[in-house]
């Protein structure tokens, strides 16, 4: 029979995951809110910019924190790009256009990558610490870390988009677009700030990850769809559903470990996702969508 | 003309450029008289892509030197450079490309087993020979050609060298640790089988899936049966980030793992002291091998890093040179069939052994050679598997100190 | 050398059939099913283990239709009550579940170590006939697929399915039921992806559960959305294109001397994406679709 500590252990591991998650979670959700589209690259800005973290710490010899000062302006950098280049020409196609695009740019991002970097496995360099033991729970000083800096990262994004102009301008397109655009809200700067937003979250993810775990060129590929899984949840278009989805998600797909071992664990995330979107078919907060 | 038209016949444009591209180096290369061909189908991308890069490189580079040194048989080597995404379908397309379009007698470096099980058909069937580093049972079975040659040792040997190591570090309650793929969960398994064997008991076993940003519930589940050593069958990538949750944990064990985990690479990416006490068993050449220093040489040369770092690569090595050598021993004009004949001659066990591709050219003249390779003593069974000798090392102070030498 | 083609042309076939399948779902029904390679995989694994145990061949390659078409349904009928983006998760999730299933239940698929020497078509003949054999085979099933589903799509039933597509309540307060026809339809996508699985399954003579990832629904995705979706011709045209451009890029090696086989892959890479990105920007409807306001 599992322990109370082991089962509390278990739901350490899935909090912490689930708040990495929720990071790119909410990059695609804003995206999806207010774009209009589902941006497959959301994971290639996340490794873009674990590497640009590594690199600076290897080339320049940074600090950690400089390095993830480099690797967020990366991330910004590669997100207005992609929109300026490749989704403000699409803006007004069926979403389903931009998505493909988006597999395209996903694509090319990773390729141009590997052929600068290779294919080895990098680590962003830590101080290695001892985990606090209550009796039996552990906690890693990194995990903590991850998590607060993760905690950190969305309730800025919270304060931006309730506090400030912008985020309201923000929320109003992803309200109603028309609404929006008939009330002399610029879409123009709408959309350099979602962008800037959505890329500085992939960077905080892509740094919090590679600091957690091991780099690799398919890093940001492999979590796109736990990332995707957790918006649907969440209610597409909604911000807070996002991160509160991933956090569910990775509860329970950690805490079912003991039940149906580390294979399985996925397909119970999937199993747990069909359940609440057979009861409510829009996610846990999702809102009838308008026709697009 | 409509839109449509035109967009259809820019297509079929296109399309031809495409074909017509290919067909015509294919052309050209006919010509040749003289030239044995090689595929080099390894892991560029993909899951493998870890090992892959330094495989192709030391294949071709380990041809360039043969042909320095005046070709094999009397014909040079020409090698053609694939990359399989380390998935079997991609695989069967490019080893196609590389027997029909390229016409390559030999392929070598196949790394997953899934590509090497899915290219093995083809190869029969062309009666081409397959050099491969996989570790699934079932490329055993599947050979019934006599053309594929294992250059890694299989489970059960693995198993057997695990079961010695825990066993010499006087462990009682070993726990075993597998990535979930063929060569993971045989080398695990082949471990299990041992050390029951022995009278022995596993007391956990977790098999984890590959690309998880954390293994701390799969580490928790295996901690919690309080093992004295775990016995791992992954790779680097993965082991890095189990050894670096373990370690942060704080909790006591002790690791064994194959060599292509616990290498320099790990040591440079977790630091000295979370490697220390691990031990790492490995297929060996012998003691002071001049095979494996001149690769490790050339390795370095090619790829930044250290030769430990890649025992595949080594196999890889060794593929070029016992190809080589079977050709020296069939003699000019020989052909497929024959070469593919003489491997057991160069690389069996029986003979003059020697350990570089020049030293058995020479010794051929008197009689057969056996070659003592970079990555093991090779020794060839009767099914075409390696029959190596295994190292047990362990990391000292972040270098890998080789403790002894088992035979299995 | 012409066996190589026959290769490419044999893959691009398996996906011409794949394609058409989920155009039928996506384009016609407009179901959004990222999931189709679950039905690839079912198929697949039902045909090669059924072989395996002495099946004859067409027998279990019905068999990796109906099984297909089986464990299409209740995603089906899922469907009903999930929107666009959530029924691509679902889907999605459901794909995933059930590489994990044929992953660990290998007392059943042979799991991580995979189903060797699966028996080929036609294997009475020599290599070459063989491969000439398999691409007439699979060619004669695409152009059967392709004339029964343009009928299909021209005809009453098929007119009924578009209405549903572009306006469900509409139909549903004509009094027309919307569940059935749109099962029916992702039933026999489905059924399709199952045939391509079978052809599949004894082309590479190998299964394993790593073959059946996203990525191919993905690769299926490219090929209808580039091809028009919607079209049945677009299906068709939109896999050649896609096989031309992952094995095509392998060539462009005589074209850029300075670059080192490693990075070739990267190159390979970037080809497709650009491809992708180039054919989106300057033509999303794709080859045979029609352009939307």
């Amino acid at each position: 029979m599992i322990s109370a500590i082991s089962l509390a252990n278990y739901a350490v591991n899935g909090l912490v995951e689930g708040l990495l998650i929720a990071l790119p979670a909410l990059s695609l959700t804003l995206v999806m809110g207010i774009a209009g589209f589902a941006n497959a690259a959301t994971g290639d800005y996340m490794t873009v910019s674990a590497y640009a973290a590594v690199t600076m710490q290897k080339a320049l010899a940074a600090s950690l924190l400089l390095a993830a000062a480099g690797a967020l302006a990366a991330g910004v950098a590669l997100a207005l790009l992609c929109h300026w280049l490749v989704f403000r020409p699409l803006a007004r196609r069926p979403a389903v256009t931009s998505l493909v695009a988006s597999i395209g740019v996903a694509l090319l991002v990773r390729s141009v990558l590997t052929f600068f970097a290779g294919h080895d496995q990098q680590s962003i360099q830590t101080p290695l610490m001892r985990a606090w033991n209550f009796g039996g729970l552990r906690l890693l000083p990194t995990d903590l870390a991850v998590a607060g800096v993760a905690v950190g990262a969305l309730l800025a994004v919270f304060a931006l988009l309730h506090g400030t102009p912008i985020g309201r301008q923000m929320r109003a397109v992803a309200d109603n677009p028309d609404l929006a655009r008939a009330s002399g809200i610029r879409a123009r700067r709408v959309m350099l700030a979602l962008w800037a937003m959505a890329g500085a979250l992939c960077a905080t993810g892509g740094v919090l990850y590679g600091v957690k775990a091991v780099i690799m060129p398919d890093l940001g590929w492999e979590l796109l769809i736990a990332a995707f899984a957790a918006m649907v949840l969440g209610g597409i278009g909604n911000p807070g559903g996002a991160v509160l989805a991933s956090v569910l998600l990775g509860l329970a797909q950690e805490l079912s470990v003991p039940l149906v071992g580390p294979s399985y664990k996925i397909a119970v995330a999937f199993a747990a996702l069909l359940l609440v979107l057979l009861a409510r078919p829009r996610g846990l907060f999702g809102t009838a969508l308008a026709a697009r | 003309m409509t839109r449509i038209d035109e967009t259809r016949r820019s297509v079929c444009l296109a399309g031809a450029a495409l074909l017509g591209s290919a067909l015509a180096p294919a052309a050209a290369r006919a010509a040749q008289q003289d030239v044995f061909r090689i595929g080099a189908l390894n892991s560029i991308t993909g899951s493998g892509a870890s090992y892959g890069p330094g495989m192709q490189k030391t294949i071709l580079r380990a041809v360039s030197e043969i042909n320095a040194a005046g070709g094999a048989g009397g014909r040079r080597l020409q090698v053609y450079a694939e990359d399989d995404q380390t998935k079997p379908e991609a695989a069967v397309l490019a080893a196609k490309k590389l027997l029909d379009v390229n016409r390559v007698q030999a392929i070598l470096g196949t790394f997953s087993s899934g590509v090497t099980l899915a290219v093995m058909p083809l190869t029969n069937a062309a009666g081409a020979i397959l050099m491969n580093t996989s570790g699934a049972p079932a490329i055993t079975t599947q050979n019934v050609a006599g053309l594929s040659w294992r250059f890694e040792a299989t489970n059960d040997r693995y198993g057997r060298a695990f079961a010695q190591a825990v066993a010499q570090g006087g462990f009682q309650r070993p726990a075993i640790m597998a990535f979930n793929n063929a060569s993971g969960i045989s080398n695990t398994q082949g471990f299990k089988t041992a050390w029951e064997a022995r009278g022995g008991k596993v007391v956990a076993s977790v098999v984890y899936e590959p690309n998880r940003p954390s293994y701390r519930s799969e580490l928790q589940q295996i901690l919690d049966a309080k093992p004295d050593v775990v016995v791992m069958g992954s790779y680097l990538p993965d082991t890095t980030l189990i050894l670096r949750e373990w370690y942060q944990s704080g909790q006591d064990v002790k690791w064994v793992m194959p060599g292509w985990a616990g290498n320099a690479d790990l040591v440079k990416a977790l630091g000295a002291e979370v490697c220390e006490g691990v031990r790492v068993v490995q297929t060996i050449a012998n003691e002071g091998s001049p095979a494996l220093a001149h690769f490790d040489e050339i390795y370095k040369a090619e790829t930044g890093k250290d030769g430990s770092t890649s025992i595949y690569a080594a196999m890889c090595y060794d593929m070029v040179v016992t190809l080589a050598l079977a050709m020296e021993a069939a003699g000019p004009g020989a052909t497929t069939a024959q070469v593919n004949a003489c491997i057991p001659k160069v690389a069996g066990g029986q003979g003059k052994p020697v350990d570089s591709f020049e030293a058995g050219r020479e010794a051929l003249k008197q009689g057969p050679v056996s070659y003592q390779g970079a990555s093991s003593r090779l020794n060839f069974d009767a099914s075409g598997d390696a029959s190596p000798d295994f190292s047990i090392s362990m990391i000292r102070g972040g270098e890998i100190v080789r403790q002894g030498r088992v035979s299995v | 050398m012409a066996s190589y083609f026959v290769a490419v042309a044999t893959i691009s076939l398996i996906y011409m059939l794949l394609a058409m399948g989920l155009n039928l779902q996506y384009g016609h029904t407009g179901l959004i099913n990222f999931g189709h390679v679950a039905f690839f995989a079912a198929g697949a694994y039902a045909s090669a283990l059924l072989s395996l145990a002495g099946w004859p061949l067409p027998a279990s390659f019905l068999a990796a239709m109906i099984v297909a078409a089986l464990l299409a349904w209740p995603i089906g009928l899922l469907a009903l009550r999930l929107a666009d983006d959530y029924l691509a998760i679902v889907t999605l999730g459901f794909s995933e579940t059930l590489r994990i299933v044929l992953q660990e239940e290998g007392w059943l698929t042979g799991g991580v170590q995979g189903l060797p020497g699966i028996p080929g078509l036609f294997a009475g003949l020599g290599p070459d006939a063989r491969g000439l054999a398999t691409l007439g085979a699979l060619a004669l099933c695409n152009a059967v697929a392709f004339l029964l589903l343009r009928h299909l799509v021209r005809s009453p039933y098929g007119r009924l399915i578009r209405a549903i597509r572009d306006d469900q309540t509409a139909v549903q307060a004509l009094g027309k039921s919307a569940a059935r026809p749109k099962t029916r339809m992702f039933m026999l996508g489905a059924m399709l992806a199952g045939l391509a699985g079978a052809f599949y399954a004894h082309f590479i003579a190998f299964l394993s559960p790593e073959q059946f990832v996203p990525l191919v629904t993905f690769y299926v995705w490219i090929a209808v959305i580039i091809g028009g979706a919607g079209s049945m011709a677009g299906a068709a045209a939109g896999s050649v294109l896609l096989l031309a451009f992952l094995e095509g890029s392998r060539f462009l090696r005589d074209a850029l001397p300075g670059v080192s086989e490693i990075q070739m892959a990267s190159v390979r890479l970037a080809v497709v994406g650009l491809a992708l990105i180039l054919c989106m920007l300057y033509r999303p409807q794709g080859l045979f679709g029609r352009r939307k306001g």
